[in-house]
């Protein structure tokens, strides 16, 4: 167990100190900049536009450093051969998978935490109260990091650090169009074009069961069943997907 | 406690670069022994093999076939690597970190107690004569600097076996002087010493047996005392009068100067050299023995190669 954090807080602290982080400056200057905009431009209902935007820049930054730390998670150690004094000490390759994957969850954690405070404290100023409904949407897309780190890790064992990142884009991207290739499976024409999205469709992640920024948006009812259910579809995905970085990582002759 | 401190068997390993490209086999059945409180030398040209060898022993890479064992146990075992220290060749870093937090990170993956390890850092870092440059960041060090670190976190937990791939290239003439002597150090407090190397007289200097490994094959172990009992001795003469192309005694090497001609001879024909040269009216300067060393041994050995 020590041996896993001590490696998820190198992790940490290398993408600290690469200035990983320096990406909430971006998202400050989006968000900042876009309630200013949107607030000029639309009458009434500038908090709910500021929330939106909020929680999709949110939601894009937090992907960008799960993309952008897949380029360097496994990769840098092997290129720069640490990984070498790593494994030759009394570490299993599993428990260094799982403390690089922790590591990268901890800097999205961190910097979606700073994120979503900042656009409580915006919200605060034009709202004038406390949405803690924010906090919420914060933690369901910390969930859906978490399934996408999944991937960025196993990516980064299957292949090499650009590829892995666009692998990682793809998924991302590919799991918010999970409903539409459902409703592609139905209207295509061919039965060999439709087994390839039904295949894309049952493989990948469906994103969209953690996002509920409509809900919080408009002040909807979030049903308790479909929350429940995100969490354990996020566990089974994210164990699934380690395991099988696991099997092709734990044999791997790293040259 | 096993007197075998590391036992590798028979050891074999391919690599399959693709598609496109042949297999390379590296490793044909490689087998040595290194015994308790020994310092082991590694030689062999570059390419030979020796490098794989040190990664399957510290499980970065998996032979095909073979067994390793460290300590008597499995190299695989937990307890077994617990007991091993390893350096690689050109330690490689972490930028972000200093000296010290490095040792900090090498000391928590091997379980190390947080109430000693501060201190043992310390004694680490004073060994290697870093304790004032431990607060730097790594990127900011020399080479000469690096290999002493990295020295430092494979003695962080005082392992029984030190492995150490080339721990002498690419350094000064003081910074090997000073990495020869914590091995030297280490070797006199007990630690088994295996390391890798292609230079030779750091081997011949250090080392209680050597092994010779050429394409992926141990050809020769022993002491150094041992693997030259067999050499040929030459004897190398200079004189005047006479010119070497003209001599029937067989030379192995000759060459013309200005003033003098030099000859070396094996030993089986030195008289009929210095006789020869007596019939011919030649004046013989000097005649000097000259034992080979181990450098020739290995020539020999990577000539052979092909053969």
């Amino acid at each position: 167990m020590r041996a896993i954090v001590a490696i998820a807080a190198n992790t940490f602290r290398e993408a600290i100190r690469d200035r990983i982080l320096y990406l909430f400056l971006g998202f400050a200057v989006v968000l900042l900049v876009g309630s200013k905009l949107f607030g000029m431009l639309t009458v009434g209902d500038e908090t709910r536009i500021i929330k939106d935007l909020g929680l999709v820049a949110i939601q894009f930054f937090s992907m960008l450093i799960a993309v952008m730390m897949s380029l360097l998670l496994i990769s840098r150690e092997v290129d720069s051969r640490t990984v070498f004094n790593i494994l030759a000490k009394p570490v299993r390759r599993w428990q260094f998978l799982l403390g690089k994957y922790l590591g990268l969850v901890a800097v999205v954690a961190v910097n979606l935490t700073l994120m979503t405070l900042l656009l409580v404290v915006v919200v605060w100023v034009y709202q004038h109260e406390l949405d803690f409904m924010l906090f919420f949407a914060g933690a369901m897309t910390m969930l859906e990091m978490a399934v996408l780190a999944a991937f960025a890790t196993l990516f980064a064992v299957l292949t090499r650090p650009i590829l892995g990142s666009l692998m990682t884009l793809a998924v991302f991207v590919v799991g918010h169009m999970s409903e539409d290739l459902w409703l592609l499976t139905r209207q295509l024409p061919g039965a060999f074009a439709r087994a390839v999205i039904a295949t894309a469709y049952y493989l990948l992640p469906n994103l969209e069961r953690f996002d509920f920024h409509t809900e919080i948006v408009h002040d909807l009812p979030i049903p308790a069943a479909a929350v429940v259910w995100a969490y354990v579809y996020a566990l089974v995905i994210i164990v699934l997907v380690l395991y099988l970085a696991n099997l092709r990582f734990r044999r791997k002759d790293l040259m | 406690m096993a007197d075998i401190q590391l036992e590798v068997r028979d050891l074999r390993k391919t690599f399959r670069p693709g598609l496109f490209e042949s297999d390379v086999e590296v490793l044909k059945g490689l087998s040595f022994e290194v015994r308790r409180g020994e310092i082991f030398g590694f030689l062999g040209p570059n390419g030979a093999g020796k490098t794989t060898t040190i990664k399957a022993i510290t499980e970065i890479i998996f032979p095909d076939s073979g067994s390793i064992r460290v300590c008597g146990l499995p190299h695989t075992d937990l307890e077994a690597k617990r007991r091993l220290g390893f350096m690689t060749e050109s330690p490689y870093i972490y930028r972000h970190l200093t000296g010290r937090e490095f040792l900090r990170f090498c000391g928590e993956l091997l379980g190390m107690q947080r109430s000693g390890l501060e201190e043992r850092i310390s004694g680490v870092l004073d060994e290697v004569a870093m304790d004032a440059l431990a607060d730097r960041k790594m990127g900011a060090y020399s080479k000469g600097m690096l290999q002493r670190l990295a020295l430092a976190q494979a003695l962080l937990g005082e392992p029984d076996l030190l492995v150490l791939d080339e721990p002498l290239s690419g350094l000064d003439p003081v910074g090997r002087r000073d990495v020869r002597d914590i091995i030297l150090q280490q070797a006199a407090a007990g630690t088994t010493v295996f390391f890798s190397s292609h230079i030779i007289p750091d081997v011949e200097t250090i080392c209680d047996r050597v092994a010779i490994i050429v394409d992926g094959r141990v050809r020769a172990v022993g002491s150094v005392a041992e693997l030259m009992s067999d050499e040929a001795e030459w004897s190398e003469a200079t004189f005047t009068g006479a010119v070497p192309a003209d001599l029937r005694t067989p030379l192995l090497a000759s060459h013309v100067g200005s003033d003098a001609s030099w000859a070396r001879v094996s030993s089986a024909h030195r008289d009929a050299l210095i006789q020869e040269l007596a019939d011919r009216g030649a004046r013989l300067v000097s005649l000097n023995p000259v034992r080979s060393n181990l450098e020739d041994l290995l020539m020999r050995h990577y000539e052979g190669m092909g053969s």
